[in-house]
């Protein structure tokens, strides 16, 4: 039995030559990765959620557990919601394991009820007003150039210490 | 927090909490919510303890469905009509990227 962390750039790439595009896709590499410690105990730390989960659009098909991949779900700019009442947030216009997979709990991919507890415990200070989704894109450019900042300013706007990414 | 590794390490984070699970279970397991506690409790841990970036930390914790996921997952089989409808999915959403492109909307 095959054990060993799945090659998904190489998945990708043998997907993509099945359906006649040997060259689809290049991923984003970067040679510098940003580093910063706390500053402050988490327990004094504001933290937001940004995920790449997509807000529930009943006339956009099919979007529930099981869902086929649905293009029109996508979305294409930044989005806020808040982080003081869960959302239904959905997958189905994201690549995923749809054979071992059922999306049938948002919490897999989307864990604000976890992070509720963590700050009622009070192992983490506060979470931020808003959390944010990020456009899954193919464009590099897009992302780094208009999206990242987008989220950067909203999360500075809320006065977030710390983010932590859950992309799906 | 994620559960492809080798793109994430690829592109370069400060901190990765690996969940070795299908996609789409990047914070913990289905109708598990001690594994979804878990797996926060760590990425948490990492982000008050990593003191360098590209660090990863494996979550220790077991899919617990399917063993041969890995292997099922690892097989394209694609009927030539789910080729055909994959391909068009796949041109239209070209089409709205250059589309927006155009539009200077990215």
């Amino acid at each position: 039995m095959y054990d060993e962390p799945i090659r998904y750039m190489e998945r990708t790439r043998s997907y993509y030559a099945a359906l006649g595009y040997p060259d689809a896709y290049r991923w984003a590499h970067h040679d510098d990765a940003p580093f910063a410690p706390l500053s402050m105990p988490l327990r004094e730390t504001k933290v937001a959620l940004i995920t790449t989960a997509a807000p529930f659009q009943p006339e956009l098909g099919d979007q529930g557990p099981w869902a086929e991949y649905n293009a029109a779900a996508k979305f294409h700019s930044v989005y806020s919601k808040p982080a003081n009442e869960l959302p239904d947030l959905r997958i189905s216009h994201v690549g995923y394991d749809r054979k071992h997979t059922s999306a049938e709990d948002m919490r897999t991919w989307f864990p604000l009820a976890a992070l509720w507890r963590e700050t009622s415990s009070g192992r983490v200070g506060s979470i931020a007003a808003r959390f944010h989704g990020v456009p899954t894109t193919r464009s590099q450019r897009q992302t780094t150039e208009i999206d990242a900042p987008e989220v950067l300013a909203r999360c500075r706007e809320d006065g977030v210490d710390a983010a932590v990414l859950v992309p799906v | 927090m994620g559960c492809a590794r080798d793109i994430v390490e690829h592109c370069g984070v400060a901190r990765f909490l690996w969940s070795d699970f299908p996609l789409g279970n990047s914070a913990g397991r289905p109708g598990d919510e001690e594994s979804q506690r878990a797996t926060l409790d760590m990425a948490l841990t990492l982000l008050e303890r990593a003191w360098a970036p590209r660090t990863t930390v494996q979550s220790p914790l077991r899919w617990n469905g399917a063993p041969d996921w890995k292997d099922d997952f690892l097989k394209i089989e694609l009927t030539p009509e789910e080729a055909e409808r994959r391909r068009a999915a796949f041109e239209d959403q070209k089409a709205v990227a250059r589309a927006r492109k155009t539009a200077g909307e990215c």
